[in-house]
């Protein structure tokens, strides 16, 4: 009776781990419980390489928040006039970006004021729904020149629209950044407004670090623009303070090195050599009483 | 050697335990090792496969794996104190329960460990480990100091072996196999009892006894201050080293109570563990409670005051999603004992060892709530993130794993108590230590 009581209990307790165990496992999750919805987005830039850049986004925004829709299939289209032509097929990538470089020498189509509209457009899979996003723009380049006159550096800037025909007319009243290529980035310098003939001028910074030999690349852009959108040239010069690279002192985890934490080390060898000490005194009585024990009896 | 007839009366009562194995306990040895097999099978699916086969993810790198690590060292630590502590004290009740606290801090010293071996992924690196460490690194103090601890507790455990190794070999009834005889007489040392012997080996045993102490002592505040030193809320907290050996006391102490009430059925000790030795443990038991229940009200108030958004959103998780594991762990957890040592109507052996299973798995639910929903709530946001890799779900894996290490515990005790009385003979035998300094 006395044993069939503690078993009793005994299956009590293992109840009440096993609903625990239960617990721990069951735990529930929230689920979406509304279909998702996409949304794309999308950018343009002409560089002086002549290459347009479309950088496609696509986002999918659920209850929980919005995430990045990756592995989608993002198709992108220039049209121009009753023209449309698809200029290529992008997989976006983790963090649902999808990027297109499309040289403008493969033709693109233009209406007839030189304007070209880009579209990238995801056709849907699965629950993600279909979406698309436009953009429009005109070919426009940007040059870079610099000149010194009386040690006072400059960088002279000049844009120019080009129409369907091929003929290039300047870019007025417009602004430009100029920036440089930093390490992650790009620093803005200053910005330049463009005069009736598309041409601007704007002072070199005296204290900018270049590379090793001084080289500065130097970015012109024309951003977001209503005609434009985004346009860029670029040029490097030798203007820059010439950096000096240290190599830094190799990482050295070794514990004879200037770097090596001194009062830790010897922290830790007081605090073993006592415990091992005692260690080895207790192992020695253990050899001390085998070899006397071995003394009695050869 | 002295108290000869009184030894040799212990040595025949406990012989039928070395001697003889009955069909209960074969039956206990292969369920065990199948559920170690069992182990065996998910560790090989884990090293073939990968990781991928746990429940670990990028947001929660550590689990159920670190959780048994954490839960076996603290119990081995426990025995290492609870042994060192009652052999210094030089106390009278301690001699029936002394053996199983010895044999409690080696056997979960050695299974501990083998957790984290599980838990990395890259198996064929560790050397570096000991080749490129670092030593301002909190893991390599732990590496450190759990390699001194297993030395220290061996020493210790085979001190207190020695002289019941010297009796076994002495006893001519006994019916061994004749390697266990010559395993007894080469483990022995010749020890034949001398007054210069016992000198030394007293010697030797107090200064071990004294040693298991500090180092467990150490040992687990340093495997405490590998999650205290970080800055992740819920383990950034400057109490986590005697947080940690306070806990691991309390759940070891509940082990050893666990432990007793097993050999005491499995062996028909009632003779030798009363009910004198369970209320003991168990006052033990209810001090540990109430000190690990303040230290547990102290870390978390503090966090809960502070409003910090990292802090609100790890107790935030602990009161959704673990609530019920959380309630049991740390209000069931401490409350039962604290009942039932602490009213004299309640203070039963069986009732003071079921406490001790719940202490038990309490202290396991404890430290999976110090692991796993810290990680949930990250100190530096992770973006992008599937839930299901933010959330923790242990696998199969790891659960038979799990079992493997317990089933692995206890076989191993019941390997040892088939070579060694798991009472202390010599001990037992020996007269109280006041007559002796009489004498």
């Amino acid at each position: 009776m006395k044993d069939r009581s503690v078993y009793l209990k005994v299956l009590w307790i293992l109840s009440i781990f096993l609903f625990s165990v239960v617990v721990v496992l069951g735990e529930s999750k929230p689920e979406a419980t509304t279909p998702p919805e996409t949304r794309m987005t999308i950018s343009y830039l002409y560089a002086s390489n002549d290459t347009v850049t479309l950088t496609a986004g696509i986002m999918v925004k659920r209850e929980t928040g919005p995430t990045y829709l990756a592995n989608a299939v993002i198709d992108f289209f220039a049209t121009g006039g009753s023209d449309t032509k698809k200029i290529g097929s992008i997989k976006s990538g983790a963090t649902g970006t999808a990027i297109l470089k499309y040289p403008v020498k493969n033709g693109i189509p233009r209406d007839k004021d030189g304007i070209t509209t880009y579209s990238a457009s995801f056709i849907g899979k699965g629950p993600f729904p279909a979406s698309e996003e436009k953009i429009s723009a005109k070919l426009a380049k940007i040059n870079l020149k610099f000149n010194s006159q009386d040690s006072v550096h400059n960088i002279d800037v000049s844009a120019m629209e080009i129409e369907v025909n091929g003929k290039e007319n300047p870019v007025a009243k417009q602004t430009v950044v100029l920036y440089v290529q930093r390490l992650f980035s790009l620093l803005k310098i200053g910005e330049v407004a463009l005069d009736d003939a598309g041409k601007g001028s704007l002072e070199f910074p005296h204290h900018l670090i270049g590379d090793s030999t001084g080289v500065v690349l130097v970015y012109a852009r024309i951003e977001d623009n209503d005609l434009y959108a985004t346009v860029q040239g670029q040029n490097s010069i030798n203007w820059g303070i010439p950096k000096h690279y240290f190599t830094a002192e190799r990482p050295s985890r070794e514990l004879w090195t200037p770097i090596a934490p001194v009062w830790m080390i010897i922290t830790l060898l007081v605090m073993l050599t006592g415990v091992w000490g005692h260690y080895m005194y207790s192992v020695f009585q253990l050899f001390m009483i085998k070899y006397n024990n071995k003394g009695k009896n050869p | 050697m002295e108290n000869k007839i009184t030894r040799e009366q212990l040595l025949r009562e406990f012989a039928p335990q070395l001697e003889k194995t009955s069909r209960s306990a074969y039956i206990w040895i292969f369920f065990l090792l199948g559920v170690i097999g069992l182990g065996v099978y998910a560790f090989v699916t884990q090293v073939t496969e990968g990781h991928i086969v746990t429940g670990m993810r990028d947001n929660v790198v550590w689990g159920i794996y670190i959780v048994n690590f954490i839960f076996f060292m603290g119990i081995s630590y426990a025995g290492a104190l609870i042994s060192g502590t009652l052999h210094l004290f030089h106390t009278e009740w301690r001699k029936p329960i002394i053996r199983m606290a010895e044999y409690l801090a080696i056997i979960s010293l050695l299974i501990g460990p083998c957790y984290i071996l599980l838990c990395i992924g890259r198996l064929d690196r560790l050397g570096y480990l000991i080749l490129f460490g670092r030593i301002q690194s909190p893991i390599t103090w732990d590496v450190i100091a759990i390699s001194t601890d297993i030395f220290g507790c061996l020493i210790f455990l085979y001190l207190s072996l020695l002289r019941d190794i010297a009796n076994l070999r002495d006893f001519k009834e006994l019916q061994v196999p004749n390697w266990k005889k010559k395993l007894y007489s080469i483990l022995s040392l010749g020890y034949t009892g001398t007054p210069e012997e016992e000198i030394r080996l007293k010697r030797a045993t107090d200064i071990m006894a004294a040693m298991v102490i500090a180092i467990a002592i150490i040992v687990y505040s340093v495997l405490a201050w590998i999650f205290s030193v970080t800055l992740q809320p819920g383990w950034h907290s400057t109490i986590f080293g005697p947080y940690f050996v306070i806990a691991a006391v309390y759940s070891g102490t509940g082990v050893l109570i666990i432990i007793m009430w097993l050999f005491r059925r499995a062996y028909h000790l009632e003779k030798y563990i009363t009910k004198k030795h369970f209320v003991a443990m168990g006052i033990l038991m209810l001090v540990l409670a109430a000190l690990f229940g303040y230290f547990t009200f102290s870390d978390y108030l503090t966090k809960w005051y502070g409003s910090e958004k990292n802090d609100e959103s790890l107790i935030k998780i602990l009161f959704t999603n673990y609530y019920w594991q959380f309630i049991f762990s740390n209000y069931i957890g401490v409350l039962i004992p604290l009942l039932v040592v602490g009213l004299p109507k309640l203070r039963t052996i069986n009732n003071i060892t079921i406490s001790a299973v719940i202490v038990v798995v309490a202290l396991w639910f404890n430290r999976y709530l110090i692991v796993v929903p810290t990680l949930e709530s990250p100190y530096l946001p992770i973006q992008d993130s599937r839930p299901e890799w933010v959330f923790y779900n242990a696998t199969w894996v790891e659960y038979s794993l799990t079992a493997a290490g317990v089933a692995m515990f206890c076989f191993l005790f019941t390997i040892a108590s088939k070579f060694i009385p798991v009472i202390h003979v010599s001990e037992l035998a020996d007269p109280p230590e006041k007559e002796q300094q009489l004498l």
